[in-house]
């Protein structure tokens, strides 16, 4: 079993004209657990993922994954018989039956599993003899995942895994994601769908305009950030409230209501300290994190 | 499995361009025929040396189509991601195209030769096997440039029009030009035997250039891996 990371890059950059896509990015994924790559849409998550695997070439910056150098070609390739990878617009064939898509990606592949190929398109409802480009959007998803779900590869990348599925088909997604992290599978996965992240991840990173701005495991963000709600009899003293960890205050009459990603115990000592009238500290999902990064940012 | 993919995507464009090349060059040389007499040997040569120029025409087009797609084109239409995820590199998976390409190219020139030489056979005027082989051969050994041209062409532009259009418009510029300026270097007239035919008995003569050959195929050489080239360095 691997102890080094899956993921690292070292100030990876890719940059269009002066548009920065990506902008040194310091990610450091490890095996064996679920990590979400969050964003929004156009905060450089594709990109990432299509520079760990060699569609596009960095501006700067370097990254290995499995221990292979991205920017190799050779390397490259050769971590890719490691890596299954679902693509953000679950790309296939369109002029390829499902049974030839199945057949077609099996014999790329030491770690196919014939068996769970079989299982998956029975569950998946998937129609073996119809053409690509005749499914359904949801089907076409089911269909990508199922070539990489077949496989039991060392790391698994998906982008955008649930698009295009319905409740039932991201609740089986998300269950097989667990069983698949469970059976030794390090999972990548991009996502802005908050509520299936906080459901799965282990580990969270958090970009936006190409930066990595959260890296953390989800239990230690959920466990540190407060929003702490204070309520004073004057005009609340927000430079009293400025301390490290504080991430935003927001003032509303006399009432502050403050996001510290730590130090909440010393910021609800400080509103003793200044007679608020009303403290209240509460816990943060994932959401206002992800939103209030963002916006910050 | 790369093959097998190869043969997917093209099939029904190679399929297509076959029917209609064999077919028209079998029922062009049957109706033609009909109004020869056995006697009229140049005449008779002369309608081979017709039918080979609707070829050539008909061959180009069709191995320019089969030039079309590959990864650029993938990359528009959004399943470049999946073949290159796929373990295999860009050399290979260009190598794979190419190799079905020429194959397909071959077929497309043999079997209508093929079919000229037995309508001919069967209707009372066989041809020489000899000149069916000459003319065959030019048009695959140098027609293939045409081809890698086509593949070259498929590897700098993604628009599914904009591709054959240059290809298209490459083919007869260079006709022209080359016309006008370089005759003695005319592919299309490599192709349709024109260099090497005896103008009082319309027969193709002398020995099978093999020099010309052998620069048409370096000529399609260098342009295959200078698709190689812009395929590893392209982003997708």
């Amino acid at each position: 079993m691997r102890n080094t990371p899956v993921i690292l890059t070292h100030d990876l950059t890719k940059s269009y004209g002066t548009v920065m896509a990506v902008h040194g990015l310091n990610l450091s994924v490890e095996p064996n657990r679920i990590t979400a790559f969050l964003g929004q849409n156009g905060a450089g998550k594709s990109t990432t993922i299509k520079m760990l695997l060699g569609m596009i070439r960095p501006t700067c910056g370097e990254g290995t994954v499995l221990g292979k150098r991205i920017a190799n070609a050779e390397e490259n390739r050769e971590m890719r018989r490691k890596v299954a990878y679902v693509a953000e617009n679950k790309p296939l064939y369109s002029y390829m039956t499902v049974e030839q898509t199945v057949r077609f990606a099996s014999s790329f592949y030491s770690d196919w599993r014939a068996d769970v190929a079989t299982k998956l398109l029975s569950e998946y409802r998937l129609p073996n003899k119809r053409k690509v480009k005749s499914l359904s959007k949801g089907m076409r998803t089911k269909l990508a995942l199922l070539l990489a779900f077949a496989r039991r590869p060392e790391l698994l990348i998906l982008d955008e895994p649930s698009e295009g599925l319905d409740p039932v088909g991201i609740e089986h997604l998300l269950q097989t994601l667990v069983a698949q992290s469970a059976d030794g599978v390090s999972i990548f996965f991009s996502s802005h769908q908050i509520a299936e992240v906080e459901r799965v991840a282990d580990h969270v990173c958090i970009l936006d305009n190409g930066r990595l701005l959260v890296n953390a495991s989800l239990d230690r963000l959920l466990q540190s950030y407060r929003r702490i709600d204070l309520a004073f009899r004057f005009p609340p003293p927000e430079q009293e409230f400025r301390i490290a960890g504080v991430e935003r205050i927001r003032i509303s009459g006399n009432a502050l209501s403050i996001l510290a990603s730590m130090n909440a115990e010393a910021v609800v000592e400080r509103a003793h300290d200044l007679n608020a009238v009303s403290v209240e500290v509460a816990p943060v999902g994932l959401r206002d994190i992800f939103l209030e990064t963002v916006k910050e940012n | 499995m790369l093959w097998y993919k190869g043969w997917l995507e093209t099939r029904s464009r190679f399929l297509t361009c076959l029917i209609v090349v064999t077919g028209f060059c079998a029922v062009f040389i049957h109706y033609t025929q009909g109004y020869l007499r056995p006697e009229w040997r140049v005449d008779f040569h002369r309608l081979m040396l017709v039918a080979h120029q609707y070829l050539v025409i008909i061959w180009i087009i069709s191995v320019v189509l089969l030039g079309m797609g590959g990864l650029v084109r993938e990359k528009a239409n959004g399943s470049s991601s999946l073949t290159l995820s796929l373990p295999v590199s860009r050399a290979h998976l260009l190598g794979v195209r190419v190799a079905i390409g020429v194959l397909e190219a071959i077929t497309l020139g043999v079997v209508p030769w093929g079919a000229i030489f037995l309508v001919s056979f069967a209707s009372g005027m066989p041809i020489q096997f000899q000149q069916a082989r000459f003319y065959a051969l030019l048009l695959v050994s140098g027609g293939l440039v045409y081809f890698a041209m086509a593949v070259l062409v498929s590897s700098l532009l993604e628009g599914e029009y904009t591709a054959p259009a240059v290809a298209f418009g490459l083919v007869f510029l260079t006709m022209i030009l080359f016309d006008l300026w370089l005759r003695d270097l005319n592919l299309w007239r490599f192709v349709s035997g024109d260099f090497y035919l005896d103008r009082n008995t319309y027969l193709l003569s002398g020995p099978f250039p093999w020099k010309g050959t052998v620069a048409c195929l370096a000529v399609a050489a260098l342009m295959l891996i200078a698709s190689v080239k812009v395929l590893e360095e392209r982003e997708f």
